[in-house]
């Protein structure tokens, strides 16, 4: 710095106009929810959904894992709102804790039940690259959505944020996915599609100094504060 | 009692400058400079006064950036805190990365090993001698002093001018160097 404290203090205030204080997380969430929901219906009915659907949706397991997976992308995207709020509540970040343990243990039990009915079989492998690209496809929007509303915020932990808002992202990818691919053995459920989906949220959390950095923020500021 | 009431001026001054009234955040910038100076001395006692300065001055940038995410229904204080910790762990963290890739010197050479450059330009104080000297070197040894060290040619122009290579220019003037300090020396 080559100012001095009394005259960047004037120099700040010179410069400051209203801002709009951020609204609470679980609000912010919402707002989230009304811009990605359409996009992933939207998607879902471009690619078309599965024929089995209806009746698909009346299996308590598919149904348990798909409002486990919502849940999961739901409460992570408020646990990520939080995390950009100067002196939030560190509860905020279990929040996905019980969702997505819900999902994971549904699919371990389902892998259970598969073996017992089918054995080894029951557990077999296949490659199911569709996943991947298909989860980024239907998280993109609201990929983008969470990284513009996060940029609003205070970069205080931002690996911790951007992973974060990628399971948010990733996870309703993964919840729109199972609405049009017929992929429901436990197992290839686990690996690819929540298998992408931690991947995407660890390449999130890596992009996060990247997309969320005080240098950044404040760059400008302190630029102007210096020249002016 | 004191304080709740100060955190509550706080409070209204911050709410203020969010609707963009400048006397009030002069006001609340003002009132807290000294608290963060206190925190920061505080909690890093082994820095320098002007690096105390400059990590205040980064932490009033930082609650300009991110003033939208205060909360006007909540008290100030905690949310300031939470930004001074979150700034003084970043410079931490910037300052051992830095640290890191250091090479710590303890006693740094003030000059060369070489007998040349550590040779006191004070033992020259007659520059009629020295103009004597020059005079009598040879003539591409006084072209190649003359462009190198009196004109302050680069290596690269002098030997254009001259019409020679820079390898050359380089023991000629390597030998007027020597023949100078052998007549001067001797001189003095």
């Amino acid at each position: 710095m080559t100012i001095d404290t009394e005259k960047l203090i004037e120099r700040l205030a010179a410069t400051v106009e209203p801002v709009r204080p951020l609204a609470r997380p679980w609000i912010r969430t919402a707002a989230w929810l009304l811009v990605a929901i359409p996009y992933v219906a939207l998607v879902v009915f471009v690619v078309s959904p599965r024929a089995d659907l209806i009746s698909k949706a009346s299996e308590w397991r598919y149904a348990i894992e798909q409002l486990a997976a919502l849940a999961t992308g739901i409460t992570a995207a408020t646990a990520a709102f939080a995390t950009v709020i100067p002196g939030y509540d560190r509860k905020f970040l279990f929040l996905p804790a019980l969702p997505l343990a819900i999902w994971l243990g549904s699919l371990g039990d389902g892998c259970v039940e598969d073996w017992i009915h089918f054995g080894p079989d029951g557990l077999s492998l296949r490659p199911d690259w569709f996943c991947f690209p298909a989860i980024v496809l239907v998280g993109a929007v609201p990929a983008i959505a969470m990284a513009v509303m996060l940029r609003r915020g205070a970069p205080l932990s931002p690996h911790t944020t951007t992973a974060l808002g990628g399971l948010a992202a990733a996870g309703l990818g993964n919840f729109g996915l199972r609405l049009f691919h017929s992929q429901d053995a436990s197992l290839m459920v686990l690996v690819w599609q929540v298998g992408t989906v931690f991947v995407l949220a660890a390449m999130a959390a890596w992009a996060g100094q990247y997309l969320l950095n005080w240098r950044s923020i404040i760059g400008t500021n302190r630029r102007s504060a210096l020249t002016r | 009692m004191k304080r709740r009431s100060d955190d509550q001026a706080l409070t209204t001054l911050m709410q203020a400058a969010q609707a963009g009234d400048a006397q009030a955040y002069v006001r609340l910038l003002k009132e807290i400079t000294p608290r963060l100076r206190q925190i920061v001395r505080r909690q890093r006692s082994f820095v320098k006064a002007e690096d105390i300065e400059d990590l205040v001055q980064d932490i009033l940038l930082s609650l300009h950036a991110v003033r939208a995410t205060y909360d006007p229904q909540r008290p100030f204080m905690p949310w300031l805190i939470a930004i001074t910790r979150n700034r003084l762990a970043d410079a931490a963290r910037r300052y051992s990365r830095r640290a890191a890739h250091e090479v710590q010197v303890e006693n740094v050479p003030v000059t060369f090993s070489e007998k040349e450059p550590n040779m006191y330009s004070d033992e020259y104080r007659d520059p009629e001698a020295l103009r004597q000297a020059i005079e009598d070197l040879s003539p591409a040894q006084r072209a190649a002093i003359e462009m190198l060290k009196l004109r302050e040619m680069s290596l690269k122009e002098a030997a254009a001018a001259r019409g020679t290579s820079i390898g050359a220019l380089k023991v000629s003037v390597h030998r007027a160097m020597a023949a100078l300090r052998k007549v001067l020396i001797k001189e003095s």
